[in-house]
């Protein structure tokens, strides 16, 4: 169920000015290029109404991704498919889509070791996608374990995915640990579908999408003697137009993605993080070193769009309601407190 | 129209655009006065904490008949445990009031442009506060009430001004069961005193209520304070200096109720 509070004359209008404002966010960070010894500092705060689309938007299916995203990045959610259909896009082209698996998920680097990617004979398609009659397939994530970004694996991290496969495949366990409300880490909060807002200033930038939160202190090193923790320290710096962020420090109870790929409290992520196509698309990438887990260090990428129109009414902040395990397919339990601490 | 409000709001909002007030006025709603925008950044951290909310000028919160017995219902259930408190044990959204009682810290940034925003160490909310929008329709709310509610903010002489309104009655009002329905209507007035943030809250909601009663909250800037992680059911930051803290815990570790 789901209520828009606008329409689409308004949905234009409030498009025009933030285009301005993307506009002239842009050149007064230009402008001050000349006079501060900062270089170009990225717009990646958007004004109050608009988003970066990790490629979820429920209910309205009109949270299409721009034509010039096309095909190359397309975030397919379910909702992407059906509306494409809509629209006339014809089946074909979108099963072509969904060949190259960009299922709401990491996309592969240009070139070098990528993220692990679905097992070749169990392709994941989303009930939805399934419905609007696009692929057949797994509707759970099964982890390719042939390709190269599985041979990067450690032994105990290759188990670990066997095991999660055989249970996935049993209807067991089929859940991300998002999905359970557990905090994500990093890079897991890049793949979260929700929008992506934030919040700039030059002493610290604050991270939302969905439920989850995260801090980046600029310009500062990393702490001494950090404590794990779910998401670690982020420091961050610009290099030119780009935000560089640096995490470390983070526990080992996270997964990195959504075929439940595991890490060692050694994890080191290096974000980057750039606005492209005239303030239409954010352009996100990261590199994992992570010696506990991983032989070599991988990188994979995840494109977010500027979106206006996420209903308001699905921005509550909300993971636990109606989240229980009904089926009982030895889903994990979701965090809880059994008594209040004040 | 909501997004008319809101489109509005991004315009008036925007520093980085600059419009004119014939621009403004051309769009329809010129405001009444020029605001006066003060600077309210910072993170801040109460230094007191209270279970049950405090009406301001003294007293108890003037609950009326409903409202008494909604309040020794959510009582009993709480005591008895037959009810649960799910925004602290699966760490859900406190709503307005409940979480400016917040015995932890938050940040209050007045961006993006067109809105302010409180990053809150408690359950990790973030309080979107978009300014000068129009709130839904009761009938919009009617189908879509939610945890947070919604809200619109504004400047009145340097005081920040929030109206919210939509919250579900799935809630309490403070932490010792104080009911609310989903009638509640909150307006909170935000300002800086010297070192302090002071936000007074009046609470409309006359199907629990005789008439509409306010709290006072007020909280310490701590500059260079970072924000911790907060998750359920995991241990979290020492609060136990903020005063009513120890009193609490030792009233819960001897199976009492505040």
């Amino acid at each position: 169920m789901f209520i828009r509070f606008h329409d689409l004359k308004a949905d234009i209008a409030l498009a025009c000015v933030l285009t301005a404002i993307l506009a002239s966010n842009m050149a007064s960070a230009a402008q001050s290029t000349a006079s501060s010894q900062n270089a170009l500092i990225p717009p990646l705060m958007l004004p109050y109404g608009a988003g970066w689309s990790g490629g979820g938007g429920r209910g309205n299916g009109s949270e299409v991704p721009p034509e010039d995203f096309l095909p190359a990045d397309f975030l397919n959610g379910p909702e992407h498919i059906e509306a494409a259909l809509i629209r006339g896009v014809p089946p074909d082209k979108i099963r072509a889509y969904l060949q190259t698996r960009i299922a709401g998920q990491y996309i592969p680097p240009a070139s070098g070791l990528g993220p692990i990617s679905d097992d070749p004979k169990h392709p994941y398609f989303s009930n939805s996608s399934q419905r609007a009659g696009v692929g057949k397939g797994s509707t759970v994530r099964v982890a390719g374990l042939e390709d190269a970004a599985a041979k990067n694996l450690k032994p105990w991290a290759l188990e670990a995915l066997k095991k999660q496969n055989e249970l996935a495949l049993a209807g067991k366990n089929t859940q991300p640990r998002m999905a359970r409300c557990w905090e994500v880490g990093i890079p897991a909060f890049d793949e979260i579908r929700h929008p992506l807002y934030i919040i700039q200033t030059p002493e610290e930038i604050v991270m939302y999408a969905g439920k989850y939160v995260r801090h980046i202190y600029m310009n500062v090193p990393h702490s001494k003697n950090l404590q794990p923790s779910w998401y670690g320290e982020s420091v961050g710096h610009y290099e030119g137009d780009t935000l560089v962020v640096d995490t470390v420090g983070q526990n080992d109870k996270t997964l990195v993605d959504m075929y439940r790929t595991p890490h060692t409290e050694q994890i080191q992520v290096v974000e980057r993080f750039r606005v492209i196509n005239s303030g239409k698309g954010l352009e996100t990438s990261f590199t994992v070193t992570d010696p506990g887990a991983f032989h070599k260090p991988w990188s994979a990428r995840r494109p977010r769009y500027v979106v206006t129109d996420y209903p308001l009414a699905e921005q509550d902040r909300i993971c636990a309601p109606g989240n229980e395990d009904i089926f009982n397919t030895g889903l994990e339990p979701m965090q809880k407190a059994t008594m209040p601490d004040f | 129209m909501w997004a008319g409000g809101l489109f509005i709001a991004l315009a008036l909002g925007i520093n980085s655009v600059a419009l004119s007030a014939e621009q403004v006025a051309t769009q329809g709603r010129a405001p009444a006065m020029p605001e006066v925008v003060t600077d309210l950044s910072g993170t801040y951290w109460a230094t007191e904490y209270h279970a049950k909310l405090q009406p301001l000028g003294g007293g108890e919160p003037p609950l009326n008949e409903a409202g008494k017995a909604a309040y020794e219902m959510n009582r009993a259930g709480l005591r008895d445990k037959s009810l649960d408190d799910p925004v602290r044990t699966y760490c859900l959204p406190d709503g307005i009031p409940r979480l400016l009682s917040t015995p932890y810290p938050f940040q209050l940034y007045q961006l993006p442009p067109g809105q302010v925003t409180f990053v809150h160490e408690l359950n990790n909310q973030v309080r979107v506060v978009p300014l000068n929008v129009e709130l839904p329709t009761d009938e919009q709310i009617l189908v879509a009430p939610t945890y947070e509610g919604y809200t619109t903010g504004h400047y009145e002489g340097g005081v920040l001004v929030i109206r919210g309104k939509g919250f579900n009655d799935q809630t309490f009002l403070d932490s010792s069961g104080l009911p609310h329905s989903d009638k509640l209507e909150t307006t909170e007035r935000v300002r800086r005193i010297g070192n302090q943030l002071e936000d007074i809250v009046t609470i409309h909601d006359p199907e629990y209520y005789s008439k509409d009663w306010q709290v006072r909250f007020v909280y310490e800037r701590r500059p260079g304070l970072r924000l911790q992680e907060y998750v359920c059911g995991e241990p979290h930051r020492d609060i136990s200096h903020i005063k009513g803290i120890r009193e609490i815990r030792e009233q819960r570790a001897k199976g009492l109720f505040p």
